[in-house]
C-alpha cells in the first residue's frame, strides 16, 4: 500500500509500495547481526559506505521486479531461439534436384550464346558442358568425314546390349545436322575426360596403338571402326570401351554394355543458338539399381549424386587437347 | 521455494556453479575495457560454429563453385558464409584492440608474461588462418593473394620447399590442403585459447592502476575472495557482450551484401560477395588486393625489392619485439607515461599499421622511394617522441577530478596523427573516399580536442569550481530513474524482438532476400545482448562501484 500525504486538495505520493518494501528489507538487514550496519564506519566514510552497504546487502531492487525483469530476459532469449529455428534449414542440404530437364542455352566461357556454326568440325579439343546437373559433363561434337566436311547424322535405332532393348537416337542438329552431344561419363565404370574422349579421323590409325594414355587406341577399337565404316570414334582409355559418335553413341567394343546416353539438342536456325532440352538412352552413370540402368533418363534426376540443376544456361568449355602432349 | 528457484538450484549444485575456480571480479570491472578478451573469444566461437556449418558444404576440389553453391543454393548459406567472413574480420580487429590495450596498461608484465606471449602467437595464427580461409573461395582475389604470398616465399630459395607444404595443388584448383591447414590453424588457436584463458583466470583480471600501480599487479587471495563470483553476475555480463558481438558480426555483412559499385579500394573489403573466378574475362577488370589485414605487408613490399629486408621490417622485427617485450621492459611501472619508450613504440606501431594499410589500399603496388619512406615514417615518430617528452604523467589526484585516462590521451595522439595523415592523403589523392576518411578522422580529432581542451583548461585554472565529488552526486534516486528507464527499454526491446522474430519466419531461405534473415538475426542478438546488459544494470549495478 503506497504512503500518501494530503496537501490542500491534492494527494501526493511520498513512497510507493516497492519503496516501502525496500525500506522494510533494509531495516531488517541492518538489524541482522550477520550484516549489521556499522554506524561508526558510516560516520567516517559517509554516504559512500551507505550506498555500498545497500548495494551489497539489500540489492538494488526487490524480488518481484527482479523476477519480472528475468522474465523479460528469458522471453527475449526464447524469442531469439524461435528466430534461429528457421535458420536451422541451413543444415538441410539442397538435395531436391531438377524434377525435369531444364531447357539450357549453351553459352561460351564469357557467357555469350554459342553459335552453332562456329563449332569446329572434328575438333580434337575436348569440348564439354554440364547438363542436366552440375558435375555431369557431356561432349559437344561437330562430326565430319575424313576430309573435315560436316556429316549429316541421321536418326538411328540404338540398342542396349545389357538389356536388349533399343531406343531412337534423334540424329544431329545445327546448320548441317552434324552436331551431336553425348554424356562424357563412360558407361563402363564411370571414367571421365580426359580418359574418355573423341578421336578425330587423323587420330584413328595404327600410330595411336602405341600412343601414351589417355590417347591409346586398342586394336579392337580400330577394327570395330573399320567394320562400322566410321572415320572417328569415342574411346575410353580406362578399360578400352569404344562408342560410335555417328551412331547415337552405340557400343562398338566392350567392356561397356551400355551406349553413351545422348543429350537432345535443339537448334534455333534464326539465331544460330543451341539449347539442351533433354536426354535419351540409359541413365547417366552410375545410376540404376543392381547395375541395370533405367531406360528412363529422368529417373536419374532426383537421385543423382551430382550437383544441382544447371538452370537456363550452361557453359561450354573447350579447354583440354589430349593430343597436344603426344 | 518456487519451481524456477529449485530448478536453478539443482543445476547450480550439480554444476558446482558457486565454487567455479574462475576468478572473482570486483564491481568496478564491469566495463568493456576489461572484457576485450571475451569479445575476441566471442567472435572466435562464432567463426568456428559458422565455419563448421560451411564445412558441411564446402568442396575443396571445386572451391569457387562450391562457394557459389553455398551462396546461391544452400538455405541461408550466404548468411552463414558472409558472417563467417566478418566473424574473422571482427576477431582480427578485436585481437589487435585487446593486444594494444594490454600493451598500454602493461598487462604483459610479471606475472603475465606467458599470457602475453601466447596471445601474440594466437594473433599470428589468426592472421594465418584468415589468410588461408580467404584463399578457399578461389575467386580472382584469393588466387592473386596466394600468388603474392607464394611469390614472397619463393623469392627466398631456401624457403621454396614450403610452397607445396602450404598450398598443395592450389594452382590446379584443388584446395584440400589449404582447407586442412585452415582447420588445423584454427584448432591450434583453440588449443592456445584454452591455455590463455586458464592462465588469465589464474592471475585474475588486472587490477586498476589506482589499486596496484606497480607490477606484479594481482589481487591477493583475501582481496579477491570478497569480489563477485563468476555466477551469476559475470555470466550475465559476459553473455550480454557475447550476444552483442554476434549481433554485429551477423548484421553488418548481411546488410552490406548488396553493396555494389563501390569504388574499387572499398569493394573487395566491405562487400562480402566473392569476386569473379580467376579464369573469367571479368577477372581482368578488377585490381587485385591482398586481404585487408595484409595490406600493410603488401605496401611494405613496395619499399624494397629485397625480400629478406621486407620480411624483417614487415614480420620478423615487430613479431620478435612483441614476443620478447616482457623481457625487455623489466621495470615494474605500469603507467604508460612512466615507460615512455615502450608507449612510444606502441603508438608508432598502431600508427604505422593503419597508415601503411591505408597506403597499400590507395596505392597498391606503387613503388615508394627511400625519401618518401623517410618522410612518411619519420614524421609520426618525431611527433610521438616530442609529445611523450613533454607530457607528464598526471598524478592520481588531478586525474580523479577530470577523469581523463592516459589511455584517452594516447588515443588522442593517434587520432591526431591519423587526421594529419588523412589530410595529406586527401591532397595527394583527392577523391570521395579520402574525403570521407578525412572527415571521419577530422571529427574524431575535433571531439578529442574538445575533451583534451578541458584538461588543458583545468590545468591552467586549477580552481575553476571543478565538482570534486562527482562520483557521489549519483544518488540512489537518480539511479532509480535510470533503472525505471532501463526497465521500460527492456519491455520495448522485448516487443521489438517478437515482431522481428515473427518476420524472420517469412524470409525465403535463398536468393536476394535471404540476407535479410542475417540482418534480422543480428538485430535480435544485439537486442538480446542489450536486454541482458540492461538487466545487469538494473539488478547488479551498485550506486558506487569504487576501484578497490
Ligand atoms: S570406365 Fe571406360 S572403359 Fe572402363
Amino acid at each position: 500500500m503506497p504512503l500518501k500525504i494530503r496537501l490542500g486538495n491534492g494527494e501526493k505520493g511520498v513512497l510507493k509500495t516497492s519503496d516501502l518494501y525496500f525500506i522494510q528489507k533494509l531495516l531488517r538487514t541492518m538489524r541482522n547481526p550477520k550484516t549489521r550496519f556499522d554506524s561508526r564506519e558510516f560516520v567516517e566514510k559517509g554516504e559512500d559506505y551507505l550506498f555500498n552497504y545497500v548495494g551489497k546487502n539489500v540489492g538494488g531492487i526487490d524480488e518481484g521486479r527482479r523476477n519480472f525483469l528475468k522474465g523479460i530476459v528469458i522471453g527475449v532469449a526464447a524469442a531469439t531461439v524461435v528466430g534461429i529455428i528457421p535458420g536451422l534449414r541451413v543444415l538441410v542440404p539442397p538435395v531436391e534436384q531438377a524434377t525435369g530437364f531444364p531447357k539450357s542455352l549453351l553459352v561460351d566461357v564469357s557467357g555469350n550464346p554459342l553459335k552453332a556454326s562456329s563449332i569446329p568440325v572434328n575438333s580434337p579439343i575436348i569440348t564439354l558442358y554440364e547438363y542436366p546437373l552440375t558435375g555431369e559433363p557431356n561432349f559437344l561434337l561437330n562430326l565430319g568425314d575424313k576430309s573435315g566436311n560436316p556429316v549429316s547424322i541421321a536418326p538411328v535405332e540404338v540398342s542396349v546390349p545389357q538389356t536388349g532393348k533399343t531406343y531412337k537416337f534423334p540424329g544431329g542438329v545445327g546448320p548441317n545436322n552434324s552436331i551431336v552431344s553425348y554424356s562424357a561419363i563412360c558407361q563402363h565404370l564411370g571414367c571421365t575426360p580426359p580418359y574418355i574422349h573423341f578421336y578425330p579421323p587423323n587420330y584413328v590409325g595404327p600410330s595411336q596403338l602405341t600412343a601414351p594414355e589417355p590417347n591409346t587406341l586398342t586394336a579392337q577399337a580400330l577394327l570395330a571402326a573399320k567394320q562400322a565404316n566410321i572415320p572417328a570414334l569415342i574411346h575410353c582409355d580406362c578399360h578400352g570401351s569404344t562408342y560410335d559418335p555417328y551412331g547415337g553413341g552405340a557400343v562398338l567394343t566392350g567392356p561397356t554394355q551400355r551406349p553413351l546416353p545422348a543429350v537432345i539438342l535443339e537448334y534455333d536456325s534464326s539465331t544460330d543458338y543451341l539449347y539442351a532440352i533433354g536426354a535419351i538412352g540409359v541413365a547417366t552413370y552410375p545410376e540404376g539399381s543392381d547395375g541395370v540402368p533405367s531406360q528412363d533418363p529422368t529417373k536419374d534426376l532426383d537421385t543423382s549424386q551430382y550437383g544441382s540443376s544447371v538452370g537456363s544456361k550452361t557453359q561450354v568449355q573447350a579447354s583440354t587437347n589430349p593430343f597436344s602432349g603426344s | 521455494m518456487s519451481l524456477t528457484k529449485r530448478v536453478s538450484n539443482w543445476f547450480s549444485e550439480r554444476l558446482g556453479l558457486n565454487d567455479l575456480p574462475f576468478f572473482k571480479t570486483p564491481d568496478y570491472m564491469y566495463h568493456v575495457n576489461e572484457w576485450l578478451g571475451a569479445l575476441v573469444a566471442a567472435s572466435f566461437i562464432y567463426t568456428v560454429i559458422s565455419g563448421l556449418i560451411l564445412l558441411l558444404y564446402y568442396n575443396a576440389a571445386a572451391g569457387y563453385q562450391s562457394t557459389e553453391t553455398i551462396i546461391n543454393q544452400v538455405p541461408y548459406g550466404s548468411v552463414v558464409l558472409y558472417s563467417h567472413l566478418y566473424g574473422s574480420y571482427a576477431m582480427i580487429i578485436l585481437a589487435y584492440v585487446h593486444m594494444f590495450r594490454n600493451y598500454f596498461v602493461g598487462a604483459y608484465k610479471k606475472p603475465r608474461e606467458l599470457l602475453w606471449i601466447l596471445g601474440v602467437l594466437m594473433l599470428v595464427l589468426t592472421l594465418g588462418a584468415s589468410f588461408l580461409g580467404y584463399s578457399l573461395i578461389g575467386d580472382a582475389l584469393a588466387v592473386s593473394a596466394v600468388d603474392v604470398g607464394a611469390g614472397i616465399i619463393t623469392s627466398i630459395p631456401q624457403l621454396s620447399f614450403l610452397i607445396p607444404i602450404i598450398f598443395g595443388n592450389y594452382d590446379t584448383g584443388d584446395y584440400t590442403r589449404v582447407l586442412a591447414l585452415h582447420i588445423i590453424l584454427v584448432a591450434l588457436i583453440g588449443l592456445l585459447f584454452v591455455f590463455h584463458f586458464f592462465l588469465a583466470e589464474q592471475y585474475g583480471m588486472m587490477p586498476s592502476r589506482k589499486v596496484k600501480p606497480k607490477a606484479p599487479a594481482v589481487y591477493t587471495k583475501e582481496e579477491w575472495s570478497k569480489f563477485n563470483p563468476w555466477w551469476p553476475r559475470n555470466f550475465v555480463y559476459m553473455s550480454s557482450l557475447i550476444f552483442m558481438t554476434w549481433g554485429f558480426i551477423l548484421a553488418i555483412p548481411n546488410a552490406l551484401a548488396y553493396l555494389n559499385g563501390l569504388p574499387q579500394y572499398f569493394d573487395p573489403f566491405m562487400n562480402p560477395k566473392p569476386a569473379p573466378p580467376p579464369n573469367s574475362p571479368a577477372a581482368a577488370h578488377i585490381t587485385t588486393y591482398p586481404p585487408w589485414f595484409f595490406l600493410f605487408l603488401y605496401k611494405i613490399a613496395d619499399f624494397t625489392s629485397d625480400v629478406v629486408i621486407f620480411l624483417m621490417i614487415g614480420v620478423i622485427i615487430p613479431l620478435v619485439y612483441l614476443i620478447i617485450l616482457p623481457f625487455i621492459d623489466r621495470s615494474d611501472e605500469l603507467h604508460p607515461l612512466k615507460r615512455k619508450v615502450f608507449t612510444g613504440i606502441g603508438i608508432l606501431m598502431i600508427t604505422y599499421l593503419i597508415q601503411t594499410s591505408l597506403w597499400g589500399d590507395l596505392a597498391p603496388g606503387v613503388e615508394v622511394s627511400i625519401k618518401e619512406q623517410v618522410i612518411a615514417y619519420l614524421i609520426p615518430a618525431i611527433i610521438v617522441a616530442l609529445g611523450l617528452t613533454f607530457i607528464k604523467p598526471m598524478d592520481v589526484k588531478t586525474k580523479q577530478v577530470r577523469g581523463i585516462s592516459p589511455l584517452t590521451s594516447l588515443l588522442f595522439v593517434v587520432v591526431a596523427m591519423l587526421f594529419a595523415g588523412s589530410v595529406v592523403e586527401l591532397i595527394d589523392y583527392p577523391s570521395l573516399f579520402t574525403f570521407a576518411v578525412t572527415l571521419f578522422t577530422g571529427s574524431l580529432f575535433f571531439i578529442g580536442s574538445k575533451t583534451m581542451g578541458k584538461v588543458v583548461l583545468s590545468k591552467g585554472f586549477p580552481n575553476n569550481a571543478v565538482p570534486e565529488v562527482r562520483t557521489t552526486t549519483e544518488t540512489p534516486t537518480s539511479n532509480e530513474t535510470k533503472r525505471k528507464f532501463a526497465e521500460v527499454l527492456m519491455s520495448i526491446l522485448f516487443i521489438l524482438v517478437v515482431i522481428i522474430v515473427a518476420q524472420m519466419w517469412t524470409i525465403p531461405p535463398t536468393g536476394y532476400a535471404s540476407n535479410l534473415f542475417g540482418v534480422d538475426l543480428g538485430l535480435v542478438f544485439l537486442m538480446l545482448g542489450e536486454v541482458i546488459s540492461l538487466y545487469h544494470y538494473v539488478v547488479y549495478k551498485k550506486p558506487v562501484e569504487k576501484e578497490e
